[in-house]
């Protein structure tokens, strides 16, 4: 089924961008490339609504996607965003903190131990975030915003600051997690190989422009 | 006691030579403010003339005209001068922030005119005075309150972004950094209180002792007056943020930090 629809959607505060019909499918996982400047972060913050397009129409099953209650729609269609920000704070304090905000129950440790796996960060629930590394943090961010359980996971270069071999198990990891629960992925990368070795269909915004 | 010593012209005068000090010491420490220095001397001296001549007539010819119009042209300064410390906010904010000191800062002198002195509002010698006191520690307030708010948002770009992403209400993510702003405006006016008496003796109480008042009584213009300040401060800078953050995000949820 299609998820997302995208007709001559256009966006120019930032950056001119015309998106001719893009068609994002249901439980499949979908790469978008293309050049800097071409628009990639910008469509995706159009499909969670945290940003409204200048022209065009955007559809989320089939209903334009300013009809919805944004809030209960970003919960649904979560972006895990290029830049990364966790609190000054543990692991387990962070995933506590990040659910007071979506007013919900943080998930037990056992499960928040899981997701941490899932997204190659295994450390334990009191390490201070602080201290962290660069690609660490970005794994236990993915996992925080993993485990909110959305329908559609949008990740915008989640694998920036990891090496190749990282890179290719977390995604690995990260779509099997997506087809066993029904859920949809859309992953942003500059990656041709990862984009290659992973996706069900590509969009290249450099020919779609 | 009730006679107060008259400064003499140029006895007076020898107080502009501490200026050659300060100016000594700047070119010793190749400070590069010596044209500011002069220039704030010189301006305090001009505006000060003048503020002393008009009252003095304003004293003389007692009217509710002048005092309206004084009082009038201090809340406008004050709001111009709290916003243009803080240019880059959105009119809707600006607006905002000018009716919350304007009329938190009006109010506050009706109180302390009316309710806590109890002297005829229109009593240049009482209100003018004192709503120079009350607006100018609510400008400052208000500015400090602003900027600790501004200046957190623009660097917490990526909470406020992840947060949002999160799927939380644009309440939950800014209604920290407002607390924070009235945090960071009142503490100043806190402090101050903390080490009033021992410390220091504040500028409205030295005064009120110099021209003869018993300190019995000027200690009672002090407290009723510093309390009032963070009063004043404290609703000017809560409303100025906290119906001004919604200026920042619309119907649909979406946070625009450009708005600030």
């Amino acid at each position: 089924m299609e998820l997302f629809s995208i007709h001559n959607v256009q966006f120019k505060n930032i950056v001119n961008v015309n998106y001719n019909q893009i068609k994002i499918e249901e439980c499949k996982t979908t790469f978008i490339c293309g050049k800097s400047g071409s628009g990639k972060s910008t469509l995706l913050k159009l499909l969670n609504a945290s940003l409204s397009a200048d022209h065009g129409e955007v559809l989320f099953r089939n209903k334009p996607i300013m009809d919805y209650d944004t809030i209960s729609l970003r919960k649904e269609v979560t972006l895990v965003s290029q830049n990364v920000f966790l609190f000054d704070d543990t692991i387990k304090n962070n995933f506590v903190r990040f659910y007071d905000y979506r007013e919900e129950k943080p998930p037990s440790e056992v499960e928040i131990l899981e997701y941490l796996k899932l997204c190659m960060a295994n450390f334990s629930l009191d390490t201070n975030c602080k201290g962290l590394s660069g690609g660490e943090r970005q794994r236990v961010f993915v996992s925080i915003f993993l485990s909110f359980k959305p329908k559609v996971l949008l990740l915008d270069e989640p694998t920036s600051a990891l090496d190749e071999a990282t890179s290719n198990a977390l995604v690995h990891n990260l779509k099997e997690h997506c087809m066993k629960n029904g859920m949809t992925l859309i992953v942003i990368s500059h990656d041709k190989t990862l984009a290659e070795n992973h996706s069900d269909t590509i969009i290249d915004l450099n020919l779609e422009a | 006691m009730n006679h107060i010593v008259v400064l003499n012209l140029w006895q007076f005068g020898i107080v502009y030579l501490l200026l050659l000090i300060v100016l000594a010491v700047f070119k010793r420490c190749k400070i590069n403010q010596s044209k500011f220095l002069l220039i704030g001397s010189l301006r305090m001296t001009v505006q000060l003339v003048l503020a002393g001549l008009v009252l003095t007539y304003i004293f003389e010819n007692p009217h509710p005209l002048f005092v309206l119009l004084y009082l009038a042209a201090m809340i406008a300064m004050s709001i111009h001068t709290a916003l243009s410390r803080n240019r880059e906010i959105n009119k809707r904010f600006r607006a905002i922030v000018a009716c919350s000191l304007g009329f938190t800062g009006f109010f506050m002198i009706l109180f302390f005119v009316l309710g806590v002195v109890g002297v005829n509002f229109w009593n240049p010698q009482y209100t003018i005075p004192i709503s120079g006191m009350i607006m100018g520690n609510a400008m400052t307030g208000v500015s400090l309150g602003l900027k600790t708010f501004q200046e957190n948002v623009k660097t917490q770009k990526a909470q406020i972004e992840a947060l949002m992403n999160a799927g939380a209400t644009p309440k939950s993510i800014l209604l920290p950094f407002v607390n924070k702003g009235v945090e960071t405006a009142l503490l100043p006016t806190i402090n101050s209180m903390l080490g009033m008496g021992i410390i220091s003796l504040p500028g409205m109480m030295t005064g009120q002792i110099l021209s003869g008042t018993l300190p019995t009584t000027a200690i009672l213009y002090q407290i009723a007056i510093m309390i009032t300040i963070t009063t004043v401060v404290c609703l000017a800078v809560f409303f100025s943020l906290f119906f001004g953050y919604r200026t920042l995000y619309n119907k649909k949820n979406q946070i625009s930090l450009d708005l600030l």
